[in-house]
């Protein structure tokens, strides 16, 4: 497992309580999970998500996560309609793992509201929050 | 608790070779290093070492040794060994359980004859008091010395087909001890002192124990030994076996490598119910009409006494997925019929024109790509057929699955020496 200080968080994206990442792209977002989550999940064998159109508020579960030992759920950090799920994902589920905030991403969604982002953590509190967990 | 639990001998080495730790047993055990499916993987198609320290090792020694593992004991020793059912004698061993009087599972275990009076029993990590106790409980007036000797002997597995190859490299005189290995069968000991030790030694000197046997389905060599060489052995071994791909696996590859090899996982899918109508009733000394029991032991009166006893049968699903514990089965129509004992996912097996597929089997189809399967046991209230369809259900889903006699095909556990090595 990864050492505190070897996990890779980018400042420009927010974090939750769930270890979902977001990252604002114009009015969509891009969803993934945490390089913190995807070390604790172990390596990732397949992504149960839903479909482009589905519509989800925040907090909810909106897919699954596999790992050879475990399943977890994924949470949408903010509420809104998905846009576009990552289809390579089926063939590279691993790519969450190597590559978390990149081609390891999950979704894409239109944001009801913006109010949502607010209870969403910056890099500093979010490490924080694991560092708590350790 | 973090603090109170026990370290194996190899654990600075799982730290540092970023293990993911988690508590087994009493243990702090690694789960994975990298890659569980990898490590799952690599057992089948090369080979895999494993962190055993943590189970319990037993030597049961005196003269009414045998009696009391004839009471206590579910096979019938004079009656377990190869095709012809013949006695077990030193250099063998014998897979079986240890059950109270209501035939409920204390535990399961390995045992191995190493001299005309002395016995070693493998049992679960943190189960080697229950066990010690329950035979002195039940001793009686037999001469017998029950030692632990779980703290003074080291533990590490080789599994995969190149097992043979990797262990001949790193042993003196490997073509001697390497012949004549039948599966379930012994040579050398880790206690210098024991009668037959010195027979195989590492390249340094060190006597080991090197038993054909395992918890994988494949081929492969569970290894006793001082604690003190075991990180030495280690090393020795991955450096060895570079050339046939050896990976570090953890305890997550060994749950679904058993799974999907259709062996128990003691207090999970054998425990506190009744040891019967489960895929493992090779494990009792049952008669040629399957109505009684050659011998006499703890637990067979009240086996043979059941009116209605749960069933525990192996299934497979029909792709990846799995559900989390606890969960319900119920049949097609929702109505529950029982509980999930084991539910992992085997890695190395798809579904094909309809039936399952390893990546090692032989006759797979052209293109075979192997999506996983999940695999495991349940625990129903009656009998069903190889074929029959359950639901396992969780909270998050329902997964379609099938009650099946075997799950990965083409293992190698069993597999003669002369054409591993």
């Amino acid at each position: 497992m990864k050492e505190l200080s070897q996990i890779v968080l980018p400042k420009d994206i927010s974090y939750t309580q769930n270890h979902e990442w977001l990252r604002q792209e114009g009015d969509e977002a891009v969803v993934g999970v945490s390089d913190y989550a995807q070390d604790q999940l172990g390596e990732i064998v397949f992504a149960e998500l839903p479909a482009a159109g589905d519509a989800f508020g925040q907090g909810q579960a909106f897919g699954t996560l596999e790992s050879v030992k475990a399943v977890s759920e994924i949470y949408m950090p903010v509420a809104g309609e998905i846009t576009a799920i990552n289809e390579d994902l089926r063939n590279d589920p691993a790519s969450i793992n190597t590559d978390p905030y990149g081609k390891g991403w999950l979704i894409r969604l239109k944001p009801d509201n913006s109010d949502d982002q607010k209870k969403l953590m910056g890099r500093a509190a979010y490490l924080e929050m694991v560092k708590g967990k350790q | 608790m973090k603090n109170s639990l026990a370290k194996t001998p190899l654990y600075a080495w799982h730290i540092a070779n970023k293990a993911n730790m988690a508590d087994f047993g009493g243990y702090l055990m690694p789960l994975w290093y990298t890659s569980a499916k990898n490590e799952h993987l690599s057992v089948i198609s090369g080979a895999g070492i494993f962190d055993t320290s943590h189970m319990a090792v037993l030597l049961l020694a005196g003269p009414d040794s045998r009696d009391l593992l004839q009471l206590c004991f579910t096979q019938n020793l004079e009656t377990c060994t190869g095709p012809k059912r013949g006695p077990l004698t030193a250099g063998r061993c014998v897979y079986g359980a240890y059950l109270n009087q209501n035939g409920e599972v204390i535990d399961d275990t390995i045992v191995s004859q190493t001299g005309p009076d002395t016995y070693l029993l493998v049992v679960n990590a943190g189960m080697g008091g229950p066990v010690a106790e329950h035979l002195s409980r039940n001793q009686g007036n037999l001469d017998i010395t029950i030692t632990d000797l779980t703290d003074k002997v080291g533990k590490m597995d080789i599994q995969g087909p190149a097992a043979a190859k990797i262990v001949k490299k790193v042993i003196s005189d490997p073509e001697s001890v390497l012949e004549q290995m039948p599966y379930f069968s012994f040579k050398g000991h880790f206690d210098p002192a024991a009668p037959g030790s010195g027979t195989v030694r590492l390249k340094d000197g060190t006597p080991i124990l090197l038993s054909r046997t395992g918890y994988t389905g494949e081929f492969g060599f569970e290894i006793f030994l001082d604690p003190a060489n075991i990180v030495s052995l280690w090393e020795s071994v991955l450096a060895a076996g570079k050339e046939f791909g050896v990976t570090a696996c953890g305890l997550a590859a060994r749950d679904s490598l058993r799974a999907g090899a259709v062996l128990p996982l003691s207090h999970q899918d054998i425990g506190h119910w009744p040891f019967v109508n489960n895929p493992w009733s090779f494990a009792l000394p049952y008669t040629a009409d399957g109505k009684g029991f050659t011998k006499e032991f703890i637990g067979a009166k009240a086996l043979l006494g059941l009116q209605h006893a749960a069933y525990t049968l192996s299934f497979a699903g029909f792709d990846l997925r799995k559900v989390s514990l606890p969960s319900q089965v119920t049949d097609l129509s929702g109505n529950e019929i029982g509980t999930v004992l084991t539910c992992v996912t085997d890695m190395a097996i798809g579904r094909s024109v309809g039936r399952i597929f390893s990546i090692a089997s032989p006759d797979k189809p052209e293109g075979f790509n192997a999506t996983g399967i999940s695999c495991g046991f349940v625990k129903i209230k009656n009998a069903l057929a190889p074929g029959a369809r359950v639901l396992l259900v969780d909270p998050r889903r329902k997964i379609e699955v099938e009650i099946v006699r075997d799950i990965r095909p083409d293992r190698t556990a069993r597999r003669p020496i002369r054409v591993m090595a």
